[in-house]
């Protein structure tokens, strides 16, 4: 079985032909090449994988892809800037090495975005309550949650 | 991975419909846990019926009874204006449930079907004495949420039969509850899980209701009616919360697993018991000192 799928991706309407079995994250990276979106445990433990969808911080890899139809998507390539300037959140994370293979990297900004358009004050409880469900095996999350604070003071400056 | 068909109905009639079309297909709710298994191969369903885009599926309604749609998200019950104040044990639950993504897409109906002994909505809803509504091809009907659960993934569901409503009578305002779980790390599966809700007597020392569920120490999440007995219309002293830890402590059956092992699990219910009766009565004025 198989239909084509309509959702806005990263602001944009696409439009893709998907067997009924496929996970949004299949569609993200096969057809739609967004390979920033990353497949870690595939079975939501990890977080590598997760896209903001209608607002709200989502698996990818648990999510039928039939299910996208008319919603709205964003993952880590929507965040880029124009002439591909980083976002606050990248940036941030960035300057406080909140980063280091990277890996886990792209779940965190979005679980990291979608905190922040909900809340962009949040304390340190919050923040680490919102990135309960991601998973770094490199830095420790020090300077994850590090990065958050950062990107959300920076994002009171711009605003 | 084998293909398979997927399905999204928008109203009941077309999911009886599909059910005769695709013999055996498989209802699918949030997902969160139903997509694991079909990874791990546990399951290989040849056709999944979504229960997402049936309205009467969603919504809260809040009156002297409240009825919880039973595709409500973990986040949308956390998120509710009211529900927090009027049901603090369920939403203390709520928030206990997996991580940030998983509670955005995982629904109570799917975490009650899942029929799972660590399920953790279901024991706030036992001890508020929650019923659900079963609909099917022939018509609806209402079981208390205690009789649902009949042993670790199965239910009393019949073939076909969809969960469409958690209806709850509104507690009163003398009510006091708490959830308590022990997890390894915050978006675990329970180890164990607890939940206690009291009415306190007016009149003195004493709770003139108790209702006990515990998690993952039996097959189901489940009652533990005869410490209620126990406990209802007696004193309050420390003797009777410990014949009462004890008690709790023989009635659950739990097994040791790559969680954790049968003997710790039965402890924590048991401390569980009695921490929670001195967090609930103790903190209440003049029974304060008793300690």
């Amino acid at each position: 079985m198989r239909k084509e799928i309509h959702f806005i991706l990263n602001g944009s309407a696409v439009s893709v032909l998907v067997e009924a079995h496929k996970r949004l994250i299949d569609i993200l990276r096969d057809p739609l090449g967004h390979k920033g979106t990353k497949e870690g445990c595939g079975e939501g433990e990890c977080g590598a994988c997760t896209v903001i969808v209608d607002g709200r911080a989502v698996n990818s890899c648990l999510y039928p892809a039939f299910e996208i139809e008319g919603k709205n998507v964003t993952t880590i390539e929507g965040l880029l800037g124009s002439g591909n300037r980083l976002s606050v959140i990248q940036q941030a994370f960035v300057e406080k090495g909140g980063i280091q293979c990277g890996f886990c990297t792209p779940g965190m900004i979005l679980s990291a975005k979608a905190l922040l358009d909900t809340n962009p004050d949040p304390g340190e409880e919050e923040i680490r309550n919102a990135l309960v469900g991601n998973l770094c095996r490199c830095t420790g999350y020090v300077q994850i949650i590090e990065s958050v604070k950062e990107a959300a003071e920076k994002g009171k400056e711009i605003k | 991975m084998n293909g398979y068909d997927y399905l999204i109905p928008k109203s009941f009639t077309e999911v009886w419909d599909l059910n005769k079309k695709f013999p055996g297909a498989g209802y699918i709710a949030g997902g969160t846990d139903l997509m694991v298994r079909i990874k791990q191969r546990e399951i290989r369903p040849r056709a999944l019926i979504s229960l997402r885009s049936i309205p009467e599926l969603s919504g809260i309604d809040i009156g002297d009874t409240i009825r919880l749609g039973a595709m409500t998200t973990i986040t949308d019950l956390i998120q509710h204006p009211e529900l927090g104040r009027i049901l603090p044990v369920l939403i203390q639950a709520a928030k206990r449930l997996g991580g940030t993504q998983i509670r955005n897409v995982a629904t109570l109906g799917g975490n009650l079907c899942n029929c799972s002994p660590c399920a953790d909505t279901a024991l706030p809803l036992l001890v508020l004495e929650a019923r659900v509504v079963l609909k099917g091809p022939e018509g609806a009907r209402e079981v208390p949420l205690s009789d649902f659960f009949v042993s670790p993934g199965e239910s009393c569901l019949l073939p076909g039969e969809i969960l469409t409503d958690i209806l709850l009578d509104r507690p009163s305002v003398d009510t006091r509850s708490v959830f308590m779980k022990k997890g390894r790390v915050r978006m675990d599966l329970a180890i164990a899980s607890f939940a206690l809700l009291v009415e306190i007597k007016s009149s003195g020392p004493g709770c003139s209701k108790v209702r006990i569920a515990a998690g993952s120490v039996a097959p189901v999440p489940l009652r533990l009616k005869e410490v209620e007995q126990l406990l209802e219309n007696t004193g309050i002293s420390e003797e009777i919360f410990l014949n009462a830890q004890k008690m709790a402590e023989g009635i659950v059956s739990p097994i040791t697993d790559i969680r954790s092992t049968e003997d710790y699990r039965r402890r924590i219910v048991g401390v569980y018991l009695k921490r929670a009766l001195r967090k609930l009565i103790y903190t209440n004025g003049e029974w304060h000192k008793e300690k």
